[in-house]
C-alpha cells in the first residue's frame, strides 16, 4: 500500500519535472534560436545547423550595423521611446490625480473614455490621426509616431494610475497641507514620491508599446530616415539578398534592452498585468 | 492661490483626450462618409456610399469571419494553454522562479521579432522545423502557400507570443484562493480534477472573465502579426478586418473605405463585448 502510494507520488515527480521542461523549452527555445543563430557563421547556417552553435561570430552584427541604418533606426526607436514615455508620465498622473481627487461632474467621461480607447482598432486612430497629422505638414516624423503612441499609452497610463490613486489616503496630503503645504507642495513632496512604484509600472508598459511598435509606424513612417528599428526589421525581409543571420542579429538587438530591462524589474511588470492594464 | 493645480490638471487632460482620442475618434468617422481619390484631394462627401460598397462586397464578410476564427482560436488556446502553465508554475518544484520568468519572456518580444524568428524557424530549406520534419521523414508544410496552414501559422505564433499574459494574471490570481477552501475539498474526497473545476475555477471566474474580455479585444483588434505573417494571404485566407481596412486605406489610398471598415470593425467588437456582458455580467467590484 505504502509502496504505491509513494510510487504514485514518483511518477507525479516526475510527470511535474517533464512538465516544466516542455515549458521551458516551448517558451525559450525560438528565443534561443534566435539569440544562436545571430552568432552563428554564415556557412554553418547552410550546412551544418547544430543545436548549439560550433563556432560564434559577430560578423552578423558587424555586417549588420555596417551595411544597413540599424544604428540610425535605433537612435528613432530610443528618441520616440522617450518622448512617449515622458509625455505619457506627464499627462497620466495629472489625468488620473485630478479625476480621483476633485469633485466634480462628469470626471467618469474622462475615465470611460479612457475605456473605449483601449477597444478602438489601431487603424480607427491611425488612419484619422496620418490623415490629420498629413495635413498639418507632420506626416513622416518621429513627433507624428510619438503623438501616435500616446493614442495608447495614455489611456493605459491614466486607467493604472487612476486605480493606484484611488487606493492612495486622502489624509496624507490633508496632513501636509495642514502642516504648510500649498497644494502644488502636497503633491509634489507627498503625492509624487508615494507613487514612483506606479509610475514605474507604467514607465514600462508604455516603453514596451512604443518601443515594440510596428503599426503606427507602419502607417506614420515613409522615409528611411525615420523608420524605427521593428520597421527597418520588417523591410530587410522584403529585401532581395535574405540575410537571415543579420536579421537574427538585429531582432535579438531590439529584444535585449527588454529581457535586461525585464531581469532589473519584473515585479513591476507582473504587477501591471495583474492590474490589466496592459494591450498588446 | 493652490485652487487651480486641479482644474489645471483636468484640463491639460481633457484637452490631450480630445486631441488623441476623442478628436481622431470622430474624424475617422467623418472620413468614412468621404471619397477622397487621392491623399492630396479634396474629400467628396458621399453619404453612405462607402459603408454600402463594403457591405456589399464579398472580402467584408470573408474577412469578419477569418479575424472571428482567428481570434476565437487563438484566445481558446492562449486560455487554455495559460491556466495549464499556471497551474504548473503553482506547484513547487527546483527552479519556479527561474521557469516564471522564462515563460514570461515571449510577451516581452516585439511582434517583429517573433515573426521574423518564426519565418526562419519554418524556412523553406534552412529552417530547424523544416530540417526536423525532413530528418523525421514526414512532408514539407507550405507555411503560406496552403490557406490552412497559413491560418495556423498566424495563430500559433499568437498564442505563442501572448499566453504568457494569461499564465500571469492566471498564476496571481491562484494566490488568492484561500488555502482552506481546498483543505475542504480534500477532506471531503475531491481528487486534483474536481479541486480545479470545482474551487479553482469558481474562485477565479471574475478574474477569467476579465481576461478572456481583454484577450478578445486585443486579437480581435490586432493587425501587425497577420501582417507581417501572411499579409492577409494566400488569396485572402488570413485577411482580418485590420489588414482588410490597411490595404483599403495605405495601398489603395481609399482613406475612406478604410476609415469605414474599421468603423465597422469597432461596431462589430461592440456588439460582441455587449454580448460578452450580457452572459457574463461582472461584479460590482471590477
Amino acid at each position: 500500500m505504502s509502496r504505491s502510494v509513494s510510487a504514485k507520488r514518483l511518477a507525479g515527480r516526475a510527470a511535474l519535472y517533464v512538465g516544466a521542461l516542455a515549458l521551458a523549452a516551448y517558451s525559450a527555445f525560438p528565443i534561443y534560436w534566435m539569440i544562436a543563430s545571430s552568432l552563428r557563421p554564415a556557412r554553418d547556417m547552410l550546412t551544418d545547423p547544430t543545436i548549439i552553435p560550433r563556432t560564434i561570430t559577430f560578423a552578423n552584427y558587424h555586417s549588420l550595423l555596417a551595411q544597413t541604418d540599424y544604428l540610425n533606426q535605433f537612435l528613432n526607436s530610443l528618441i520616440v521611446a522617450f518622448c512617449t514615455v515622458l509625455l505619457t508620465m506627464a499627462l497620466s498622473i495629472m489625468i488620473a490625480y485630478g479625476v480621483t481627487r476633485q469633485r466634480m461632474r462628469g470626471k467618469r467621461i474622462i475615465i470611460s473614455g479612457m475605456l473605449c480607447a483601449y477597444m478602438f482598432p489601431p487603424l480607427l486612430l491611425a488612419i484619422p490621426l496620418f490623415s490629420m497629422l498629413n495635413g498639418i505638414g507632420l506626416a513622416d516624423t518621429l513627433l507624428s509616431l510619438v503623438i501616435a503612441h500616446l493614442t495608447i499609452t495614455m489611456p493605459l497610463g491614466v486607467w493604472f494610475l487612476w486605480g493606484f490613486f484611488k487606493t492612495m489616503p486622502f489624509e496624507l496630503e490633508e496632513a501636509a497641507m495642514v502642516d504648510g503645504c500649498s497644494r502644488l507642495g502636497a503633491f509634489l513632496r507627498v503625492v509624487l514620491p508615494l507613487s514612483v512604484p506606479g509610475l514605474v509600472t507604467v514607465a514600462i508598459f508604455a516603453f514596451l508599446l512604443s518601443w515594440t511598435d510596428y503599426t503606427f509606424a507602419l502607417v506614420m513612417i515613409s522615409s528611411d530616415a525615420n523608420k524605427t528599428v521593428p520597421l527597418g526589421l520588417a523591410s530587410m525581409v522584403g529585401a532581395f539578398d535574405l540575410r537571415w543571420g543579420d536579421i537574427m542579429a538585429g531582432a535579438t538587438l531590439i529584444a535585449l534592452p527588454l529581457f535586461a530591462a525585464f531581469i532589473a524589474l519584473s515585479r513591476y511588470f507582473v504587477q501591471g498585468l495583474t492590474a490589466g492594464a496592459i494591450k498588446g | 492661490m493652490t485652487h487651480w493645480l486641479l482644474p489645471g490638471f483636468l484640463s491639460i487632460g481633457a484637452l490631450a483626450t480630445l486631441i488623441l482620442i476623442v478628436g481622431p475618434a470622430l474624424y475617422a468617422i467623418s472620413l468614412s462618409f468621404y471619397e477622397q481619390q487621392s491623399l492630396t484631394s479634396d474629400p467628396v462627401w458621399v453619404g453612405l456610399a462607402n459603408y454600402a460598397r463594403v457591405l456589399a462586397s464579398d472580402e467584408f464578410w470573408n474577412a469578419l469571419w477569418n479575424g472571428f476564427v482567428y481570434a476565437m482560436a487563438a484566445i481558446v488556446l492562449q486560455v487554455v494553454l495559460g491556466i495549464g502553465f499556471a497551474l504548473l508554475l503553482q506547484q513547487p518544484f527546483r527552479g519556479r522562479a527561474l521557469l516564471r520568468g522564462l515563460a514570461f519572456l515571449p510577451y516581452l518580444l516585439p511582434t517583429v521579432v517573433a515573426v521574423l524568428t518564426f519565418k526562419w524557424m519554418i524556412d523553406g530549406s534552412l529552417g530547424i522545423v523544416t530540417i526536423v520534419l525532413d530528418t523525421l521523414g514526414l512532408p514539407p508544410i507550405y507555411w503560406f502557400e496552403t490557406e490552412s496552414a497559413a491560418m495556423v501559422s498566424v495563430i500559433l505564433v499568437s498564442v505563442w507570443l501572448w499566453t504568457p499574459f494569461v499564465t500571469t494574471t492566471f498564476l496571481a490570481g491562484l494566490q488568492t484562493v484561500p488555502v482552506q477552501l481546498y483543505e475542504a475539498a480534500r477532506v471531503d474526497g475531491a481528487g486534483p480534477v474536481r479541486r480545479f473545476f470545482h474551487v479553482t475555477l469558481p474562485a477565479l471566474r471574475p478574474i477569467l472573465i476579465v481576461i478572456i474580455l481583454l484577450r478578445g479585444v486585443w486579437m480581435f483588434n490586432k493587425f501587425d502579426i497577420i501582417w507581417l505573417t501572411t499579409g492577409g494571404g494566400p488569396l485572402g485566407a488570413t485577411e482580418h478586418l485590420p489588414v482588410l481596412a490597411y490595404r483599403q486605406a495605405f495601398t489603395l489610398f481609399d482613406l475612406g473605405s478604410g476609415a469605414a471598415i474599421a468603423t465597422l470593425s469597432f461596431l462589430a467588437l461592440l456588439v460582441i463585448v455587449t454580448l460578452y456582458f450580457w452572459l457574463f455580467p461582472m461584479d460590482d467590484k471590477q
